[in-house]
């Protein structure tokens, strides 16, 4: 039996040794590593790319067969979770050697906090596509390397479109021709996943021919510019019309992007209102499918000045608190390569931002021409930098989408971003 | 009886846990509310109490995350407290069928929040759900919603879905509370010729009125903690309509990176609930009798 005063000491010393046991095993990035190899630097990799682990596993893998000396550990976290808490995990240096970040927002936090090494002048920096870079740039240095390109824009079915004779539109009254003849022929034009990630990618293309200022949300964020202003009540229309006419799904607001993926995968519906990263999904449900993209040209053909929308996204940074920032380089030089970065492109289904990849699969073949052929411009909703005054954005689209008056809906957003200007 | 001073070092353990996960975040929580604090940087400014100003007065969605929160805890806590106790009067007596029913209730409370949330989601979904498909089989066609894309009904149908997730944990609460009546106050009443009604008001609500306080209490508590459903199901919208405090302070923190901001909305957020508990508590309070 333990007596009263020999059990206070045990009742501290149990939850220390504990703690102390827990501690023991801390990771040390100059310790052994798992090859036996005394002298391997350990180099932290953070990112939200679930879907990437196995071809990063195996790019890991040769990259360590190539640098002995370095050894990287990747971590995945979900992506809410990594925009909630993986710049908080860069403040001391030990995590995020290399990080990635997403354009926006998180870019704009993690700038002003000082996580970015600038990598300006760097070799590597020429293995990207100059004119895709650009958005991790910030007061002249560039401190992200964005790797993916992905387009914002409607997929649509160019099989059905071929058998019911249908060319792509050239501007808003062609659009609506086109959407009516599917109606005709009980399709669905348009599946928008409203519940999700429908107002926050659908957004970008119908407001970019409104709206052709790329500059507009920087104005509307610095009381320059207005939601209730033209470019976008017209979007805001343009949205009602969309309800409207029934070129979307009805209770568009409650339905998630895999309904919506069901849909166009059974052909129920002609367009996805996603982005091009849901092809490789939308032909697994369905192989049949001949996929290509489509933005809706909202205004007449001679005043459009875009065709689609472009993202450089997965922006890869060093993280300026690290003590290893020249191993971290050099992995970023070595996702750099062409040949590395086509087996990432190929195995994971993107476009990249890297000069000379070779795309392989034929969905990256046959849309490959809209990364040179055709006048993209950056998606517009990655420019709002405060995250308040996109969501006061997005619920506008929500709102008229439930109903409510175009030049209302923006009035009542509108005073959302007054409470948010800088 | 003189208790020795060597018994006070066993709250210590529990003290320092106890500080380290409650007052230490809750002061400096406090702290950041008057700060400008991005949740990043090493700097900050002091603010004074201009975030609480900007929360109170100049901050229409907050407002509005305050309303949708109110909504929400009524529709649960009266709807929830009802069924839990209506329930509970069915399973009460201790029979094999009873105790099957009891863990049946009981069995969503011990499901995940996000598998609940996924559930829902799938219920709910506008062409593919099965409650509209079963609506439609009964001919109920007039009753079939846009559950979570309705701004004027989405609060409502996440409400569902949170009393149906804890109902269960509440039942078992006043399972017990109704266990410990004595059986011979019934037998009393009934000699006197109360009516069921009569029973049930004066002799088993106020002796259960322990138990209903600690629903209620908890139950409010839980309505305005109820993150994790909102945020996989809706994540605050369609128009900020599902919005709540819980999520918004989320928003505010992680995705616009305003600590010091969130900071002062936890703040008022942790008034709100000590007030409307307050509230309840002296409400109910005023029921308890003893015989």
């Amino acid at each position: 039996m333990i007596s009263k005063k020999s059990s206070i000491p045990a009742f501290f010393l149990i939850p220390l040794l504990t703690l102390a046991g827990c501690a023991g095993e801390s990771p040390d990035s100059s310790s052994e590593s798992e090859n036996g190899s005394e002298d391997r630097t350990q180099i932290s990799f953070i990112h939200w790319r679930g879907e990437d682990k196995e071809v990063f596993d195996d790019i890991i893998a040769q990259f360590e067969e190539e640098y002995p000396e370095i050894g990287v550990e990747m971590n995945i976290y979900p992506s809410e979770q990594y925009q909630a808490t993986g710049q908080r995990m860069l403040t001391d240096g030990s995590t995020g050697d290399v990080f990635t970040s997403f354009p926006g927002a998180q870019f704009e936090a993690i700038a002003n906090a000082g996580f970015f090494e600038d990598l300006s002048g760097e070799d590597f920096v020429g293995n990207f596509d100059e004119s895709l870079i650009t958005v991790g740039e910030k007061d002249g240095q560039q401190l992200a390397l964005p790797y993916q390109l992905v387009f914002n824009m409607p997929v649509y079915n160019k099989g059905m479109f071929d058998e019911l004779g249908l060319e792509v539109p050239k501007s808003w009254t062609e659009f609506q021709e086109m959407a009516d003849t599917l109606l005709e022929n009980d399709i669905t034009p348009i599946a928008f996943p409203g519940a999700d990630i429908g107002p926050n990618q659908f957004m970008n293309s119908m407001m970019m021919n409104n709206a052709p200022d790329e500059d507009v949300f920087q104005k509307l964020q610095n009381g320059e510019e207005s939601l209730t202003n033209e470019w976008w009540v017209k979007t805001l229309e343009d949205f009602q019309l969309l309800e409207q006419k029934g070129y979307i799904q009805p209770d568009a607001l409650g339905t998630s992007q895999d309904s919506a993926m069901a849909m166009v995968a059974n052909e129920e519906a002609a367009m996805l209102a996603t982005g091009s990263y849901h092809m490789a999904s939308l032909l697994d449900l369905n192989p049949e499918l001949e996929l290509d993209l489509m933005a809706p040209i909202t205004v007449e053909e001679s005043e459009a000045e875009y065709e689609g929308i472009n993202t450089a996204t997965f922006m890869l940074a060093v993280n300026s608190n690290s003590e290893k920032k020249e191993q971290a380089k050099e992995f970023i030089r070595f996702l750099s390569r062409p040949e590395i970065a086509s087996q990432y492109a190929n195995e994971t289904g993107q476009h990249l931002t890297v000069n000379d990849v070779e795309y392989e699969s034929e969905v990256l073949q046959n849309t490959a021409y809209w990364i040179d052929e055709r006048k993209t411009r950056f998606q517009p909703r990655f420019l709002i930098t405060n995250a308040q005054v996109e969501a006061a954005v997005l619920s506008s689209i929500e709102n008229v989408l439930g109903g409510a008056d175009p030049m209302e809906a923006a009035e009542e957003a509108q005073q959302i971003v007054e409470e948010n200007l800088e | 009886m003189r208790i020795s001073k060597t018994i006070y070092l066993f709250f210590l353990p529990g003290l320092f846990l106890y500080s380290i996960f409650f007052l230490y975040p809750t002061v400096s929580a406090l702290f950041y509310s008057f700060t400008d604090w991005d949740g990043l940087s090493d700097a900050y400014q002091f603010v004074g109490i201009g975030n609480y100003e900007r929360a109170l007065t100049g901050d229409s969605v907050f407002r509005k995350t305050v309303g949708n929160n109110l909504k929400f805890m009524l529709m649960v806590v009266i709807f929830q407290t009802l069924a839990a106790l209506a329930f509970a009067m069915i399973v009460l007596k201790n029979t094999k069928t009873n105790l099957f029913l009891r863990a049946l209730y009981f069995f969503p409370t011990i499901l995940s929040s996000v598998s609940v949330a996924f559930i829902w989601s799938f219920i709910y979904d506008p062409s593919l759900g099965i409650l509209n498909q079963i609506l439609g089989l009964l001919g109920l066609d007039f009753l079939q919603q846009n559950w979570l894309g309705n701004s004027d009904i989405a609060i409502y149908s996440l409400a569902i879905t949170q009393i149906w997730f804890h109902a269960g944990q509440m039942l078992i609460i006043f399972v017990a509370g109704l266990q410990a009546i004595p059986e011979d106050l019934y037998e009393v009443a009934k000699i006197e010729g109360a009516s069921k009604w009569q029973t049930f008001r004066k002799v088993t609500w106020p002796l259960l009125a322990p138990s209903a306080t600690i629903v209620i209490a908890y139950t409010t508590i839980q309505s305005f903690k109820a993150f994790d459903l909102v945020f996989a199901m809706t994540g605050g919208g369609p128009n900020n309509s599902t919005e709540i405090i819980a999520t918004y302070i989320f928003d505010v923190a992680f995705r616009s990176y305003n600590f010091g901001y969130a900071s002062s909305i936890s703040v008022l957020f942790m008034i709100i609930i000590a007030f409307i508990t307050f509230l309840q508590f002296k409400a109910l309070r005023s029921d308890r009798i003893s015989y």
